[in-house]
């Protein structure tokens, strides 16, 4: 009889211990015990941080007024449309069309671009479509769509001319600027970046 | 009789000739402003809302504003009709200098007037709901002000309770004070109880007895043991490990709904993990490439979503105006994954030389509503992996300068530290 007993108890205690061990989904807000944090934290400080030593208490500044950064190029045309117009004559991609380029600029068309232009550049993004988040099961707003560019949709640019006749000077002034609801890309994607997806965009044109 | 019947007829037939006229009229426009939506959500979204206004203005009461010949011509071709000095298209032009009206060749007549329609009905069903809301609105007020007050009510509530708790707590203590007067000035009188096997004592008793078990002491002690040791051990070992960290972050930002349902790749906003060390968090323009136009204000009643107002509030953004202020303070993100600063650890290494999946390290990133450290990050885990993962060395100039220098040395020639990257200036001086 007291073997039963006792055999009940172990029984119970472990059953109990098993379920308060399963309990939760093993995340938690606190970071737990840590042992010399001082050996963990950078002595230099990380760009995200704050930083006492700066007016503003950021360590990510912005250089200077009238200072350009090492390895910085200047766009020496402004987000005006008669800039807009002129880097459309004036600018040609500086890279060599090759298959290696061809093929980066549209890996990069394919994670900054493609979102909302969609992957053939029909304007038919994932976020112009309509989703649904199924954990709040709420029908997600849709993006505006924006202008397809393929010569078969002959859609206008609300600039003057044909999507598919834009040029690359003017598709460069573009991502750099933004336009309409397009914000600018320049943050994203390096100069020779936005030639590469420049180069691409023109292929697509030819759809 | 006949003739009520007569003159009821007569007054009948053309109510419901004019009904039935009605009727497919009204169907038609029904069709028609269906064929308008889908053509306005295709081009004039992107620049235009039906209330309020956008990158272009309003369009509620357009045909109001301007007669359909002109509107057509307009929307036709604008740009030709600024060309030619039409004084109402400079005057808008004039209104909007940094848009400027798209041409639509494409559109025929019909599907113009198919768009104007659907405005018209969608300016209808407003005024329908504003009569409506009317009624309604109040009783909302009302619904809201009352959640307020039952706020208010629970917490007057919870400090009448532990007011009154004090209170019994203070009274209880008065009672036992008394009584054990009572019991001290009459202990004389009262007779000394017999002593009985009350159950109470019985049930001591028992533990007694069972204190006297040495085999279930014994496993008791060793059950006690055993949990405080693999408990201190499971603690010791995860001393400065954080897996599952999941820390409350300023914003309730969602990767399921970014990365999963939008399918957002991860590089458009973390496009560090391509060219640093650093994945990077991006920056809130990144953010306003898509929520200059998303307000998630269908899920808020037509309110602007708290959580990306917290956005516009770090930009000084003004959306009436869609203009940003000077005002501008970083959104102060917690940090997740701290990886101790002796350790150095490269993502562009990672994902563009070695083509590692962000989900590999990150886990089901794109399930996740809250965002949590899913790897232990420890030096163990690191080393496994390296164990495992097999050199993708093709067409990697470093590992071709290596693998040439393995042929030279089977050669039986000489290999010198400049053949190896010896005289690359950051082995020295880094």
């Amino acid at each position: 009889m007291n073997k039963i007993k006792l055999l009940s108890a172990v029984g119970t205690a472990v059953a109990i211990a098993v379920v308060a061990a399963s309990c939760g989904d093993q995340t938690t807000r606190s970071t737990g015990w840590e042992f010399s944090r001082n050996m963990y934290d950078p002595i230099g400080y990380n760009p995200d941080q704050p930083n006492a030593n700066f007016k503003d208490g950021k360590t990510a500044q912005i250089p200077p007024a009238g200072t350009t950064p090492v390895g910085f190029e200047r766009f020496p045309y402004s987000a005006s449309n008669e800039d807009y117009e002129r880097a459309g004559v004036e600018l040609v991609n500086p890279l060599v069309h090759t298959a290696e380029n061809l093929e980066q600029g549209k890996a990069l068309y394919q994670v900054y671009c493609a979102v909302c232009h969609g992957p053939e550049g029909h304007g038919d993004g994932s976020i112009t479509k309509d989703r649904t988040l199924e954990a709040e099961s709420r029908q997600l707003e849709n993006f505006p769509p924006p202008p397809s560019y393929a010569r078969s949709d002959s859609i206008n640019s609300s600039r003057g001319g044909r999507m598919a006749d834009l040029t690359d000077g003017k598709i460069y002034h573009t991502i750099t600027y933004g336009l309409n609801m397009m914000g600018s890309h320049a943050s994203q994607l390096s100069p020779e970046e936005r030639w590469k997806v420049v180069m691409y965009v023109r292929e697509l044109q030819k759809n | 009789m006949r003739n009520i019947s007569l003159v009821f007829g007569r007054v009948v037939r053309p109510i419901s000739v004019a009904l039935v006229l009605l009727l497919a009229v009204s169907s038609l426009q029904a069709q028609d402003a269906k064929e308008g939506e889908t053509i306005f959500k295709a081009n004039c979204s992107s620049c235009h809302k039906v209330f309020g206004k956008f990158l272009g203005p309003e369009l509620a009461g357009v045909s109001e504003r301007h007669d359909e010949a002109w509107l057509l011509k307009w929307i036709h071709n604008a740009p030709a009709m600024i060309a030619s000095g039409d004084p109402a298209a400079l005057e808008l032009d004039a209104q909007f200098p940094s848009a400027a009206m798209t041409a639509f060749p494409q559109l025929q007549e019909g599907q113009i007037k198919s768009i104007l329609a659907y405005i018209k009905s969608e300016e209808e069903k407003k005024a329908a709901g504003d009569a409506a809301g009317g009624a309604t609105g109040g009783n909302g007020g009302a619904a809201a002000a009352a959640s307020g007050d039952a706020n208010n009510f629970m917490i007057i509530g919870l400090v009448a309770v532990i007011v009154l708790a004090f209170a019994v707590i203070l009274v209880l203590n008065r009672v036992i004070r008394t009584l054990e007067r009572v019991i001290a000035t009459n202990k004389e009188l009262i007779p000394e109880p017999e002593a009985t096997e009350t159950p109470g004592k019985d049930y001591l008793g028992k533990l007694k007895k069972l204190a006297k078990n040495k085999k279930l002491v014994f496993f008791a002690v060793l059950m006690v043991a055993v949990f405080l040791g693999s408990a201190g051990w499971k603690t010791l070992w995860n001393v400065g490990v954080h897996e599952g960290y999941k820390p409350v972050q300023p914003i309730k930002f969602s990767h399921q709904l970014h990365a999963g349902v939008n399918q957002i790749e991860c590089q458009y906003c973390h496009g560090g993990a391509f060219k640093s060390k650093n994945a990077s968090i991006p920056s809130a323009n990144v953010c306003m490439n898509c929520h200059k136009a998303i307000t998630a204000s269908d899920k808020y009643d037509g309110e602007l979503s708290p959580e990306i107002a917290k956005i516009y509030r770090a930009l000084d953004y003004d959306p009436e105006t869609m203009e940003y202020g000077p005002n501008q303070r970083p959104i102060e993100w917690v940090r997740i994954h701290n990886l101790p600063d002796f350790a150095y650890f490269n993502h562009s290494q990672h994902v563009v030389v070695a083509g590692v999946e962000c989900q590999t390290c990150h886990g089901p990133i794109e399930t996740m509503a809250e965002v949590y450290q899913y790897s232990p990050l420890t030096m163990s885990w690191c080393i496994d992996c390296h164990k495992k993962t097999e050199v993708n060395h093709e067409g990697n100039a470093y590992y071709d300068q290596l693998i040439a220098a393995h042929e030279k040395l089977k050669k039986g020639e000489k290999v010198t530290a400049a053949m190896l990257g010896g005289l690359e200036c950051g082995k020295c001086h880094y």
